[in-house]
């Protein structure tokens, strides 16, 4: 189901929503949408959406990939599910726009890629496939370095106080990271894994 | 009742969510529940995980942890994180309903010669405080009513959504108006306050990640706390305590407010109302904001 | 005629007699009427009818009974054939005002003496029942409406006669693919089964089929309709089912969306036929199609072409891009639409659509190249998007009822009865509508006017043509009165009354042949159809006092009056449905019923007790129409709301029955004013009897000079709406009227 998202050959290409339905988490369902906006009058965060779910869903039938797949829409999805829970036509709102989010990211759009999502979803993944477990110190220092030493340490600073709070009531540690036991075990499950997934996009 | 459940705690059991671990270990304590622990248990990969590493790898991550319950036995698994929830019971249904999923997920398992076949139940804990528990247990194990403390019962997104409404969640509450954590708060004693920002999104991950896109809509939930009266938040998300608590100083900054309210889980004011410790059954000590209305009460 | 013997019974039961002085009533009955009365704690309990029947048994032949609104217990108080006459003292009295007042006391006094004063004014009707009466029925149409209409009269015993124009039968069923789903889960194109409608409908002993055959002439009335057919035959029916159908829009007039610029943009009754036909190619290169769009609402629901929805066209469109799929599923669909209209079961089609990947854009369509690329307004996109690609191009064009005969010359007269009541230039009120006006829904008014020949060529007074209700289409009211058209007896089913679908049509036909059943049943017994059901009455033309001046013919609303050849009233007794617009209209009272007459109304208006001016209150007539008006009142008084005790209401059949002389009699006798309340006139009538109340309002619109010349003000007299849910309105509506009387003082001739 990874398959490549087809390349526009035109600017509004015909083929692209059918390759959305077929490929997308839950994109057999984007096909009932009835365009009604309870999903974008629903989310918290539409208003700092590019295009609320309703408007992106009408684009991929548009056929407007490239405008899709750089929004930041599906970056900016908070995951509070009012959108699933009310949607009349049981579309899965955001799992289609995660789903779309990962597409976007493996197709290599810049405005997903670089995303703070994606970012903290890079060292948030480097900590669970490493350690078995996160680990909220290494992985907020590893998001806050991926935009470079000194944003880095600007961000590092500015949370500084919120991190010595925590450390205070004992709700973040200091000393080795929280890991598995058996942590190289998770690391073959996943390198399988890894495996699997790229099949699916051949 | 006596009942075993195969516990998952999830990561922020051990860091920003210790004192929901704590405080849930010390109630169940009281109403017959006994916790397993999933052996070595691993991270479900929460909000974020798929988007960098697709949808194998990140079923693959739970699929570990249910194989490790399964092994244990078939008793239910419980989480009281709900990003946990979440992936578990997702990961879960993939297993159980999709045969090709079952046997990629499978596929990975073998590597550690591990193996699922999707047989489990996944639930909430607060799922199972409502629908095994009952509110009568609840309150029938309170000995130190908390009387007078004034709660909003702020519930969040995921506990409720997308599962709680259906079958496949248990039926057990509605998304938009849910009940059960004001009935905690009744069962302790308290006086659950009419709150309007029940189900409000705090931002959750993206509050942790890009707190500025986020600030305003824990504003909001702030605003309608303050209108309420409420002494104390109550929540039964580790993610919302941490973020609603932690931001509060930042939220001031913005947009010139003066927020100090206290933030504490569901299970805490059960602890106290238990007449269990306010430090080691309750862990009442480890906020950023202390929650004075409730150490007050604390016998 | 055996003489007429009265029983006048009053009731004090449902508090009754705990809120007026019963035993005063019966003096009212003694004193001023020299009548004996009986009273009955329960008159509609066993011991109360059995009072009345043991009266029967001794003679009484007309009974008058003062107890409850004559809307409830007509079952108890039926004792057919004898007359029964009813003065409420319960709904409009009692429940509606205080108890032990003067004023009720009054009122329930003047209740009893307007029902005494009738009395004498009226008789049990006497039908018109002579001559011979027809039950065979009539259906012009062989489509889907006409062979449903023929089996379903048949199997109701009916010899039928049905017409159609071709020479086959089927109707444009026959020249499509699949029909739109009928039998759940109505997700998918079904079967086109019109075969076995025709083999049913041909095989049937009592359908007599006549191909190629039209309708020249009709004239007579229900029950014996004489029709002159086209192939010289003369015919005599009972009734009328016209079930003539559609026919599809013109596309010649959609250049701007791309017809007739290229081959391969075709209409959805040309795709149909490209699909019955086998696999769907390009029409320009025989190149299979991979790529469709259908555009809706093409020349529909748009002001220069047709004005209105036809309805199934969103369906039909979504059809055959099932059937496309069907075909070969990697068919590209697009749907442009600006809204989806998929009513009742049709939403599941529209989701199986979905499903199936069928791609809807919702926008306007800005332009259709050579090439087919169609640019799309997207609305909800808020661009401009060119949908390029395609390999045809379907405009899914709308539904023309064929209330007329398309390229048959029109006939001299009639243009008038194609023109409608709604007059489509002219902005209407909608409830709820921004601004509560909607705009006016044509920009050239000659396009919403049916042409061409009459369908049934009515010798008719008021003119050849069944009267259109607006756009077209052959109807009298589509929610209240479905079926009937303007003229009794000939009933409208299918497309030629408003758009619809095949399944649709097929039970329309079943309304519309129940209608016409009814219809011939009742004309052998002299009965009247709706809306005064089983009413034997009819009205009576007095010959000797006719002056000739024809607004009976002109007025009745159902053309039942047509003119002899020295131009006196000949009325169609079978056509009228018994609203007495005749008899309001005609300036010299010779028209009546045997039980409702201008005399009956003006006695009874004049048996009221005036007060005089020095007692501080006033009278006010109210003329309330017993279809909405005077239910409306009887809810109101079910609800106890309360209004003022100083008015005298009097139901009237319709407001188009009150002659203004009712009106002149009534201030002469000193009413300080007089209020008309009946049904809501206009290009969204309510009227009953369509035109009744818009009648009044003209009428009413005349009298203002009237009273100027007697020195009374104008204002003494109005016209109120009612609906049916005015219960909570009128009492206030009421009450301001009379405050408004009040204002202007006592009427002048009190007294005289």
């Amino acid at each position: 189901m990874n398959a490549l998202s087809p390349t526009p050959t035109k600017k509004y290409d015909l083929s692209f929503a059918r390759w959305v339905y077929r490929n997308v988490d839950g994109g057999d369902r984007l096909a009932l949408c009835m365009q009604c906006g309870t999903c974008s009058g629903s989310c918290p965060i539409g208003a700092q959406m590019d295009f609320g779910p309703r408007k992106l869903f009408m684009m991929i039938r548009a056929g407007m990939k490239e405008e899709v797949l750089s929004s930041n829409s599906m970056a900016a999805c908070v995951s509070c599910y009012n959108c699933v829970v009310r949607c009349p036509r049981k579309v899965p709102v955001k799992y289609i726009l995660q789903s779309l989010f990962t597409v976007a990211v493996r197709e290599g759009y810049a405005q997903s890629v670089d995303s703070d999502n994606a970012r903290f979803a890079r060292a948030f993944w480097w900590s669970a496939a490493k350690f078995g477990r996160t680990d909220e110190r290494l992985v907020t220092a590893r998001f806050y370095f991926s935009y470079g030493l000194s944003a880095g340490f600007k961000k590092s600073m500015a949370n500084l106080a919120i991190a010595k709070g925590m450390v205070k009531a004992k709700r973040m540690h200091l000393g080795l990271p929280h890991t598995c036991k058996n942590a190289g075990e998770l690391r073959k499950i996943l390198a399988k894994a890894a495996e699997i997934e790229a099949r699916h996009a051949t | 009742m006596t009942k075993t459940l195969s516990y998952y705690p999830g990561c922020s059991s051990q860091a920003t969510g210790v004192h929901l671990d704590t405080s849930l270990k010390a109630v169940m304590s009281k109403v017959g529940i006994t916790f397993r622990e999933i052996d070595d248990w691993n991270c479900c990969g929460a909000s974020v995980g798929h988007i960098c590493s697709g949808h194998v790898p990140t079923l693959a991550l739970s699929g570990r942890n249910l194989a490790a319950a399964r092994a244990a036995g078939p008793e239910d698994v419980v989480t009281p994180c709900a990003a946990c929830y979440l992936n578990t019971h997702h990961t879960n249904e993939e297993i159980r309903d999709k045969p090709e999923v079952k046997a990629e997920v499978n596929e990975a398992l073998a590597e550690a010669g591990k193996s699922y076949d999707g047989s489990l139940h996944v639930r909430h804990i607060c799922e199972v405080l409502v629908n095994d528990v009952r509110m009568d247990t609840l309150k029938s194990a309170v000995t130190n009513p908390l009387t007078g403390l004034k709660v909003a019962g702020w519930v969040g997104c995921q506990t409720v959504r997308p599962f709680a409404a259906t079958e496949r969640g248990g039926k057990w509450e509605t998304y938009d108006d849910p009940s059960f954590l004001d009935d905690f708060t009744k069962a302790c004693g308290a006086e659950a306050v009419p709150f309007k920002g029940k189900t409000k999104c705090c931002g959750g991950s993206v509050a942790v990640i890009s707190p500025d896109k986020t600030l305003h809509l824990m504003k909001d939930i702030l605003d309608e706390v303050k209108a309420s009266g409420a002494d104390v938040v109550s929540t039964p998300c580790p993610l919302c305590q941490t973020n609603l608590e932690m931001y509060q100083p930042a939220i001031n900054q913005q947009f010139g407010t003066d927020f100090n309210i206290p933030v504490v889980f569901y299970s805490q004011l059960l602890a106290v109302a238990m007449g269990m410790d306010a430090k080691a059954d309750a862990g009442l000590h480890q906020h950023l904001i202390p929650p004075d209305a409730v150490l007050s009460r604390a016998k | 005629m055996t003489e007429r013997k009265t029983g006048i019974y009053l009731c004090s039961g449902c508090g009754i007699g705990d809120a007026v002085d019963v035993p005063a009533l019966e003096g009212v009955a003694k004193k001023e009427f020299k009548l004996d009365s009986k009273s009955h704690a329960c008159l509609c309990g066993d011991e109360g009818v059995a009072m009345i029947k043991a009266d029967l048994e001794a003679g009484v032949n007309q009974v008058a009974i003062a107890a409850c609104s004559a809307r409830v217990m007509s079952d108890r108080f039926g004792f057919e054939p004898v007359q029964v006459l009813r003065a409420d003292l319960r709904e409009k009295v009692i429940w509606s005002h205080p108890a032990n007042h003067e004023d009720t006391q009054a009122l329930a006094e003047d209740a009893v003496r307007m029902v005494l004063t009738q009395a004498p004014k009226v008789k049990a009707p006497e039908p018109s029942v002579e001559g011979e009466w027809s039950s065979r029925i009539l259906v012009m149409g062989g489509g889907v409406t006409g062979l449903a209409a023929a089996a379903q009269s048949a199997a109701l015993g009916h010899d039928v006669l049905l017409l159609e124009q071709s020479d086959r039968l089927g109707g444009r069923a026959l020249d499509a693919s699949k029909r739109l789903p009928h039998t759940p889960p109505y997700a998918k194109p079904e079967a086109n089964d019109i075969e076995a409608l025709v083999a049913a409908v041909t095989g049937n002993a009592k359908i007599a089929v006549r191909l190629g055959c039209t309708v020249t002439q009709t004239s007579g009335m229900p029950g014996r309709f004489v029709v002159n057919l086209s192939d010289g035959s003369v015919e005599t029916v009972g009734a009328i089912v016209v079930a003539t159908g559609w026919r599809p829009y013109d596309a010649t007039k959609l250049g701007h969306l791309g017809y007739g610029a290229s081959p391969d943009v075709v209409t959805g009754i040309e795709l149909e036929g490209m699909l019955k036909a086998g696999a769907v190619k390009r029409k320009s290169n025989g190149a299979p199609v991979k790529s469709v769009a259908f555009v809706q609402c093409a020349g529909s629901r748009d002001p220069d072409h047709l004005p209105y929805c036809s309805s199934i066209c969103c369906a039909t469109s979504l059809k055959q891009a099932l059937e496309l799929i069907e075909a070969d599923p990697d068919t590209n669909a697009y749907v442009v639409y600006e809204e989806m209209r998929t009513p009742g079961v049709m939403e599941e089609l529209y989701r199986s659509a979905q499903a199936a990947g069928v791609i809807f854009m919702k926008g306007k369509v800005k332009g259709v190249g050579a090439d087919l690329t169609i640019t799309v307004a997207d609305e909800l996109i808020g661009e401009e998007i060119p949908l390029a690609g395609l390999d045809l191009v379907v405009l899914a064009t709308g539904m023309v009822p064929n209330s007329t005969t398309p390229n048959a010359p029109a006939p001299a007269e009639g243009a008038d009865q194609l023109a409608g009541d709604v007059d489509p230039e002219v902005p209407f009120p909608v409830a709820g509508y921004c601004g509560g006006t909607a705009p006016a829904v044509h920009a050239k008014r000659e396009q919403a006017i049916p042409d061409g020949g009459s369908l049934l060529n009515l010798q008719y007074r008021q003119g050849p043509h069944l009267p259109v209700l607006h756009d077209g289409f052959a109807d009298s009211h589509y929610i209240c009165f479905p079926y009937e058209t303007r003229r009794t007896g000939i009933y409208t089913a299918g497309p030629v009354r408003r758009p619809m679908d095949w399944a649709e049509a097929a039970e329309d036909a079943s309304g519309a042949v129940l209608k016409a059943v009814q219809a011939v049943r009742s004309a052998s017994a002299g009965a009247a159809l709706h809306p005064r059901v089983g009413d034997l009455s009819y009205p009576k033309v007095s010959l000797n006092q006719c002056t000739k001046c024809k607004r009976c013919t002109v007025e009745c609303p159902f053309g039942a009056i047509d003119e002899d050849e020295q131009t006196y009233p000949i009325v169609n007794s079978t056509r009228c449905r018994r609203c007495g617009t005749c008899m309001g209209a005609c300036p010299v009272r010779a028209i009546s019923f045997d039980n409702y007459s201008v005399d009956m109304l003006s006695s009874m208006i004049k048996a009221v007790k005036i007060p005089d001016e020095f007692s501080g209150k006033p009278r006010i007539l109210i003329m309330a129409c017993e279809n909405d008006a005077v239910p409306a009142l009887d809810m109101a008084g079910i609800k106890r709301n309360q209004w003022s005790a100083h008015v005298r209401i009097l139901p009237v059949r319709c407001l188009g029955s009150v002659s203004l002389l009712c009106i002149s009699d009534a201030l002469s006798a000193g009413y300080d004013g007089v209020m008309m309340m009946g049904c809501k006139p206009g290009d969204d009538y309510q009227c009953h009897f369509v035109k009744g109340s818009a009648m009044a309002a003209e009428r009413l619109s005349k009298v203002g000079e009237t009273l100027k010349s007697m020195m009374l003000e104008p204002e003494r007299v109005t016209q109120a709406e009612a609906s049916i849910a005015d219960a909570d309105r009128l009492p206030k509506v009421i009450d301001a009227f009379v405050e408004q009387i009040t204002a202007i003082g006592f009427n002048p001739f009190k007294g005289f």
